[in-house]
């Protein structure tokens, strides 16, 4: 007995989750070829691994393709070129271990907000009391209590970029996907927003791939942060950033305003170079 | 503030709101039909006058006493009759086929490949032309005049059908799949409601194409109905009874069109458009 708990123990510390790639990007690349006008080669070799429970922030110029890395991760376009894992498996198409919140909302406009919520428990085949208690807990927690019976045509741009939040993280997923899912807020909501996000990680230790055009946020939030190329996109430099977040004076700290700066300057450079058409 | 408000607003000023309101309803009403009226006055007064006889002519209170005497007689209701019933059994077959239709054509390559020439031609065609070929095969009675009507009121619900489910934005279909929909379910719980608006307004245009079409197929096959009975009118040398047919069928195409703008309000009530207020 005793020597079976030792080896268990053993097993589990080589296993210990937060060492555990749980998200394998292997030299992906993807073009698109629409009908008309010309391909674009949005990524090209692109490695990444996300730790189980890990914070990853993405950051790039416009254009560099996060959103398309978000949309092969999710299982939304095809990995043509390259691998992607999860857990060690391949990717095969959507599913709600992947929950994704998108750069556009896309929030069913014919649903109110709490039916919008509602979808994904009820395709979870969750008892109708406990769907009808956590959408509204969901609802609530985004500030959108009294908005149940809106649509969403009837609500502002950044309601709508919470309700699509709440109808994403309410499903519980293991894997959270966000496309700048802060981008439509004001800054005092924002940060209210990115204390939920936080507490909601820490408490149910998802995996979150977290995309934002704000360095600052990125560095606030996350615990590395890759900085992708101008287009073909690629992962130009991953950043380490672990810091005390309940440190009140941290925005201020010379290591932190030293990291943003840093980033700033990266994501800079790529802008540039995208601004001149990304040749090297 | 509430008591402010109570003495600023005496009490006979809540009792005559709702009489001011109805009268301004009146009065909104009225002015959205004016250049109607002013017609229909010039059209009384120049008959009156004698410029013209009233052969030729005849003066609009005359026509709607003629109206009245059909609606007392019953004559009226034994020609409405057929010409609702066909314009509505067309415009349902029509209706349902061409949504099926186009939407198959939306998301089957072989489908499209098969009706794509078919409707390319048949849609920008005069089709009134096959007129002859119909009542070759089919005769001259209710098949042949239903069977005209869906030819001629199918293809705008095809073409609105198929552009509605192609342009469904491939996020919400994303969002649904990442909570948990399956693809079978999708067509109904996401493409369906997404493309609703724009197949409603292809059921828009198609309803008076019914209604126009029954009217002619009347007149060119005879038979009871409203184009048939002005046929006959005209051909009796009866002319307060060609102009009574055309305000009996002016009235019953706006009842039909007014009818499915209302049920278009009632249906899409998310759908922002639909809640402004439209002539239709
Ligand atoms: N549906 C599409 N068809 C054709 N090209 C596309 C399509 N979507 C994206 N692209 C191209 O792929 C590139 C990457 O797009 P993507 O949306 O992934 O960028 P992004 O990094 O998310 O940008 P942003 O920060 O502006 O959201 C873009 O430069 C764009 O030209
Ligand atoms: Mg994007």
């Amino acid at each position: 007995m005793p020597l079976e708990t030792a080896t268990k123990a053993k097993g589990e510390r080589a296993l210990s989750p937060r060492e555990r790639v749980q998200i394998a990007v292997n030299r992906v690349g993807h073009s698109y070829r629409p009908q008309k006008g010309r391909a674009v080669t949005a990524l090209e070799d692109v490695s990444l691994a996300v730790k189980d429970r890990e914070f990853l922030a993405l950051l790039g110029p416009s254009g560099c393709g996060k959103s398309t890395l978000l949309y092969l991760i999710g299982g939304f376009l095809p990995v043509e070129e390259g691998s992607i894992l999860i857990d060690g498996q391949r990717v095969a198409g959507p599913g709600p271990d992947r929950g994704i919140v998108f750069q556009h909302f896309a929030l069913f406009p014919w649903k109110t907000v709490l039916k919008n919520v509602l979808y994904g428990l009820e395709k979870a085949r969750l008892p109708r009391e406990e769907r009808l208690s956590r959408a509204r807990a969901f609802i609530d927690l985004v500030g959108l209590s009294g908005f149940e019976e809106s649509y969403p045509s009837q609500l502002s741009g950044g309601m709508r970029q919470r309700a699509a939040i709440a109808r994403t993280l309410a499903i519980d997923p293991s894997i959270l996907l966000m496309d700048e899912p802060f981008g439509s807020l004001d800054a005092q909501t924002r940060s209210l927003m990115q204390g939920e996000l936080l507490r909601i990680w820490q408490r149910s230790k998802k995996t979150v791939v977290f995309v934002t055009h704000d360095v600052q946020e990125a560095v606030f939030l996350a615990e590395r942060i890759a900085v992708m190329s101008a287009r073909p996109g690629h992962v130009k430099e991953i950043v380490e950033a672990r810091f005390d977040r309940e440190d009140p004076d941290l925005l201020r700290s010379p290591r932190f305003v030293e990291i943003v700066d840093h980033i700033w300057n990266l994501v800079r450079a790529e802008a540039i170079r995208a601004d001149r058409g990304g040749a090297p | 503030m509430a008591r402010v408000s109570e003495r600023v607003e005496p009490f006979p000023a809540r009792v005559a709101a709702p009489f001011h309101e109805a009268l301004s309803r009146l009065w909104r009403a009225l002015s959205g039909m004016l250049s109607l009226l002013v017609v229909l006055a010039l059209w009384e007064a120049f008959a009156r006058e004698g410029a013209v006889s009233s052969f030729l002519l005849p003066a609009f209170s005359v026509v709607v006493e003629r109206v009245f005497q059909d609606a007392a007689s019953g004559e009226l209701f034994f020609n409405l009759g057929p010409t609702l019933y066909r314009t509505l059994v067309g415009f349902v077959i029509a209706g349902s086929a061409g949504v099926v239709i186009g939407i198959l054509m939306a998301r089957n390559a072989v489908i499209r490949w098969f009706f794509d020439p078919i409707v390319s031609i048949g849609f920008p065609m005069p089709k009134i032309a096959f007129l002859p070929i119909f009542m070759l095969w089919f005769g001259l009675y209710d098949f042949s005049k239903i069977s005209m009507v869906v030819f001629n009121a199918i293809f705008p619900v095809i073409t609105a059908a198929m552009a509605a489910t192609e342009g469904v934005e491939r996020e919400l279909l994303w969002s649904a799949q990442s909570l948990g929909a399956s693809r079978r379910r999708l067509l109904w719980e996401i493409v369906l409601p997404a493309a609703l608006p724009q197949i409603f307004t292809g059921l828009q245009v198609a309803l008076p194409v019914a209604m126009i079409v029954t009217i002619v197929t009347e007149m060119l096959m005879g038979g009871p109905g409203l184009g048939g009975a002005m046929i006959t009118a005209s051909r009796f040398a009866d002319s307060p009874g060609v102009f009574a047919g055309i305000v009996e069928i002016a009235i019953a195409g706006l009842i039909l069109v007014k009818g499915m703008a209302i049920l278009r309000r009632r249906l899409l009530l998310w759908h922002q458009e639909t809640k402004e207020p439209t002539t239709v």
